[in-house]
């Protein structure tokens, strides 16, 4: 075997054991996440039983809606696609007793971007913030002041599986790129094995 | 808008997307179209479809997740996606549960290999 058909074929297992890995990675996650959703639909049945079977549906959802949570993406150049979460915490109550000074500071713990800016804005214009976070309202109060614990309980495990989607989405970018990757290191090795019998 | 983070989409039940909103995926206002969509017995395949199409032509879509036996009414559109962004996760329904051989991605990824790549 030529020296370039031992690199490529190192090359070639290396990769294939990657390809694998992530596979089972995205399998393990694609339980823990399928269980997380049963988790929250049983819990979700759970407070639909003690609040009644149409106080819990698609009638309570509010007429305006803001995302508690946003995805930043990346595109890399091997063609893969980064994931991250951003979540804005609530604290409306607090926040709203809260002076301005404090205010900002709040602010600046859960921003993750532009922190510095906006942590000036809020402390020049205490009044727009506090309308901004009574905006933000937790879903959970579309259902009542006083949710059973099992509507709260539901809703903590689909804030996990948003989490986990992000990895998931991140890890089925990888497989795909490995697998062209794959498929770019096959072809070669094939080309070198025609050649040499040439 | 690049500071801001994208959104993500839910098509699915009334469970699931009551779920994911509850989760704070949700956006609903006046000035722009809600990013999920809830399929009853009576959404019709082409609603599906169309809502489908609109989150991948907007921008400001990170992931879409769809329930895997709305995914089945639409897989020629979903197999037709190949760029990363938005990525399509298909998760399970209460009646559908999830089936790893149905899904787009592992299928691309497990359709490469035959006995002869590994001579």
């Amino acid at each position: 075997m030529s020296p370039e058909m031992k690199d490529i074929s190192l090359r070639l297992d290396a990769k294939l054991l990657q390809f694998m890995d992530q596979l089972e990675d995205l399998e393990e996650k694609r339980e823990k996440i399928n269980l997380l959703i049963e988790q929250g639909w049983f819990s979700m049945s759970k407070a639909r039983y003690s609040m009644g079977h149409k106080q819990v549906s698609a009638l309570q959802y509010a007429s305006e809606m803001e995302p508690l949570v946003r995805i930043h993406t990346r595109k890399l150049d091997t063609g893969e696609a980064e994931f991250q979460t951003e979540r804005r915490e609530l604290g409306s109550d607090e926040v709203e007793n809260i002076g301005a000074k404090e205010e900002g500071l709040r602010r600046r713990m859960n921003k993750s971007q532009n922190a510095a800016k906006e942590n000036e804005e809020m402390t020049e214009e205490p009044k727009s913030t506090k309308t901004r976070h009574t905006q933000h309202q937790d879903p959970l109060k579309w259902f009542g002041i006083l949710v059973p614990q099992n509507l709260k309980q539901a809703q903590t495990a689909f804030k996990q599986v948003i989490e986990l989607s992000a990895q998931i989405a991140a890890l089925q970018s990888s497989v795909l790129a490995t697998r062209g990757e794959l498929q770019v290191l096959m072809k070669e090795k094939q080309k070198m094995t025609e050649a040499a019998k040439n | 808008m690049a500071g801001r983070g994208k959104l993500i989409a839910v098509i699915g039940d009334e469970d699931t997307c009551t779920g994911f909103l509850l989760g704070g995926v949700g956006e609903l206002n006046k000035n722009r179209k809600p990013n999920f969509l809830v399929v009853e017995k009576d959404t019709s395949i082409t609603e599906i479809e169309e809502t489908f199409k609109s989150f991948l032509a907007r921008n400001d879509i990170g992931i879409i997740l769809i329930n895997q036996f709305v995914a089945e009414m639409i897989r020629h559109a979903i197999d037709a996606h190949l760029q990363s962004i938005p990525a399509v996760l298909e998760i399970p329904s209460k009646e559908h549960p999830y089936d790893a051989s149905k899904d787009s991605i592992l299928r691309r990824a497990r359709g490469m290999f035959s006995a002869e790549d590994f001579r």
